[in-house]
């Protein structure tokens, strides 16, 4: 177990500035999920760290040594790679050995850690199995399991559940949970995958474009985005955005001056489909003709064209009888309203 | 829908397959009747008297020499060929060098010039570095192979996913470690073939040891093939074919020992959940 402190790190291809100066601090045993689109640099943090990628500049710690120039091995690390990067002519046992093997670990220790992950993971039937004759499930628990034998201060995991279809994703994201308390070790994860950042973490941390949006528990990304990008990334349904601004101290959205105080300089909004409610005419900040309905069973997500402000979306609890090109009327819940001015940062907390 | 395999054959089908047959068959039988037969004349005719004495004198004395120095000069060429081969070839596939592509194909291109062609330049090369034995016959050799078998290893290293090296680097593996741990086994489809080739090439080979040659004792049996054809003044006919078959032994073994490792490429395991 160890703790991770980066800083000022950053990342030069050539010209290409991939990584811009990102301070993080990670403390021991924290579950940490880098976030963030593709290209976003989460994936090349995560191979500085490993050591896999050069730092162009900045220092990366790793307990209290600095490990810029330190050899990957001597790091301390265990890498699962999103390929799994099983050796394909090795058996299971022989995988999850072969690191132990390399570093002339005695014999009856790398028995003992072997098995010892195996009965972890659950693969003691499938030690003297190939990989090829593994399902994707297995394969990466094998790769999970080369990880543990090695007793590392800080697992590094490289989207490791992309390949994997959504049952097996879910259940294997349980594992990695359980695993990261039973082990208590510092673990940092990288995804794409939204759901995967909020379930695992106990910190995210969201990237775009080489730099820190913003770092926090799950909750707070949820509930207090400090950007318009991360109010658009997290979250299980994406969030509405509409331009707006202020008139006489109220906010105005396209014709609507609608009742909340806002600071001049707003120019949008944004507001989770969950914090919408359907209401009568009376009552209602907004209304439009239904596009179209998706029902999931127990929610279901009403699309709905309007006027001037574009396509919004409501969630409602189970089924609704809303029906397509019908008229519909919605209320904004004040108090889950996020407010964004030109430089995207989140304004001032709404007030009645 | 099935295709069908008991079609019937008909009668000019079958007669112009055994036609075939025999024209395939004839010389392997020639070959095996003279060889067997102790008064063979060089005719196609049945054994006068069945022995294995054309086998012992094409598996003794300077027959047996020679035999040791094809041995010696094909293991040798397709060991070098490899050892060379691999470790240019897996340094052409992880490091990026502007132009790579091309520069292979160029050189495979230029190989494609009668190897008779730079035989003056290649004598006097050998010359003037006191080459001109088996050793230097490798070496020319060698030479010749590259081409080829760097952009067949080279192809071979390339499906060999990176993310495997780095897994081993991680784990502790140094360069050596990963090339003989991961990258190696995992290319031995490729490897086989390339020492195959190399091998039957330079069993094979008659010009290389005919100029580089300067003794009798360092003769290949690709040479001694040559003067069994006039140098005992009447040719026997079973020592040749039994010397034949002795000659073309090895090639077959070589590709029955090497033939589940050919047919065993990588699979791309590891990738695909």
């Amino acid at each position: 177990m160890s703790n991770v402190r980066l800083e000022n790190v950053s990342k030069t291809y050539g010209d290409m500035k991939i990584i811009h100066g990102v301070d993080l601090a990670i403390n021991e045993g924290e579950f940490v999920v880098f976030v963030g689109p593709s290209g976003c640099g989460k994936s090349t943090l995560l191979r500085m760290i490993a050591g896999l990628e050069d730092i162009t500049g900045g220092h990366i710690k790793i307990g209290d040594k600095i490990v810029n120039d330190m050899p990957s091995p001597q790091r301390g690390i265990a890498m699962v790679f999103q390929s799994y990067a099983l050796y394909p002519h090795m058996t299971v046992r022989r995988n999850m050995a072969f690191g132990l093997e390399i570093s002339k670990c005695p014999k009856d220790e790398i028995e003992e850690r072997v098995n010892n992950a195996a009965r972890i993971l659950q693969l003691e039937p499938y030690l003297n199995r190939m990989p090829k004759e593994l399902s994707g499930g297995q394969r990466q628990r094998v790769a999970i399991g080369r990880a543990i034998v090695r007793e590392p201060k800080v697992f590094l995991f490289d989207e490791p559940l992309s390949n994997l279809d959504a049952a097996l994703r879910g259940q294997t994201r349980l594992e990695i949970a359980k695993l990261h308390s039973s082990l208590g070790a510092t673990m940092i994860y990288v995804t794409h995958d939204q759901v995967e950042a909020m379930t695992l973490a106990d910190r995210i941390v969201v990237l775009n474009g080489g730099r820190i949006e913003q770092v926090g528990t799950p909750l707070e990304l949820y509930s207090s985005p400090a950007n318009a990008f991360v109010a658009g990334f997290i979250g299980g349904q994406k969030m509405n955005f509409m331009p707006a601004s202020s008139r006489d101290g109220k906010l105005q959205l396209g014709q609507r001056v609608l009742p909340f105080s806002v600071s001049s300089s707003v120019t949008k909004v944004g507001i989770r489909p969950e914090h919408l409610q359907v209401s009568t005419p009376e009552d209602a900040h907004l209304s439009g003709r239904v596009e179209y309905v998706e029902m999931f069973g127990d929610h279901t997500l009403i699309h709905f064209e309007t006027e001037d402000l574009g396509l919004i979306t409501v969630k409602v609890e189970d089924s609704s009888d809303i029906k397509e090109n019908e008229p519909i009327y919605v209320k904004l819940l004040a108090e889950r309203l996020h407010l964004f001015d030109d430089s995207g940062r989140v304004h001032d907390a709404i007030s009645h | 829908m099935t295709i069908n395999s008991d079609q019937k054959h008909t009668p000019m089908a079958t007669l112009a397959l055994v036609f075939v047959a025999i024209i395939w068959i004839s010389p392997f039988s020639w070959l095996f009747v003279n060889a067997v037969d102790t008064q063979a004349t060089g005719e196609l005719r049945w054994p006068q008297s069945i022995g294995i004495g054309n086998f012992v004198s094409a598996m003794s004395g300077s027959a047996a020499q020679q035999f040791m120095n094809s041995m010696i000069l094909a293991l040798g060429t397709a060991t070098m060929t490899i050892v060379v081969a691999a470790g240019a070839a897996y340094f052409l596939s992880r490091v990026y060098i502007p132009g790579k592509t091309t520069i292979l194909w160029a050189l495979v291109v230029m190989r494609m010039m009668p190897t008779n062609g730079v035989l003056v330049p290649i004598y006097f090369t050998a010359e003037k570095s006191g080459l001109l034995n088996p050793l230097g016959v490798m070496i020319a050799l060698t030479i010749l192979n590259l081409p080829f078998t760097l952009l067949l290893l080279k192809n071979f290293f390339d499906t060999v996913p990176l993310e495997l090296e780095e897994a081993a680097h991680v784990e502790g593996a140094s360069l050596w470690e990963i090339l003989r741990h991961v990258v190696l086994p995992l290319s031995r489809a490729g490897i086989a073939v390339v020492w195959f080739f190399s091998f039957t090439s330079a069993w094979n080979e008659f010009l290389f040891p005919l100029i580089f040659s300067r003794t009798d004792s360092v003769f290949p049996m690709s040479m001694g093939l040559y003067s069994a054809f006039g140098e005992h003044g009447a040719i026997q006919y079973g020592f040749l074919a039994a010397y034949s078959i002795v000659y073309a032994i090895p090639a077959i073994g070589v590709y029955f020992l090497l033939r589940r490792n050919m047919n065993t490429g990588f699979a791309g395991v590891g990738v695909k959940g």
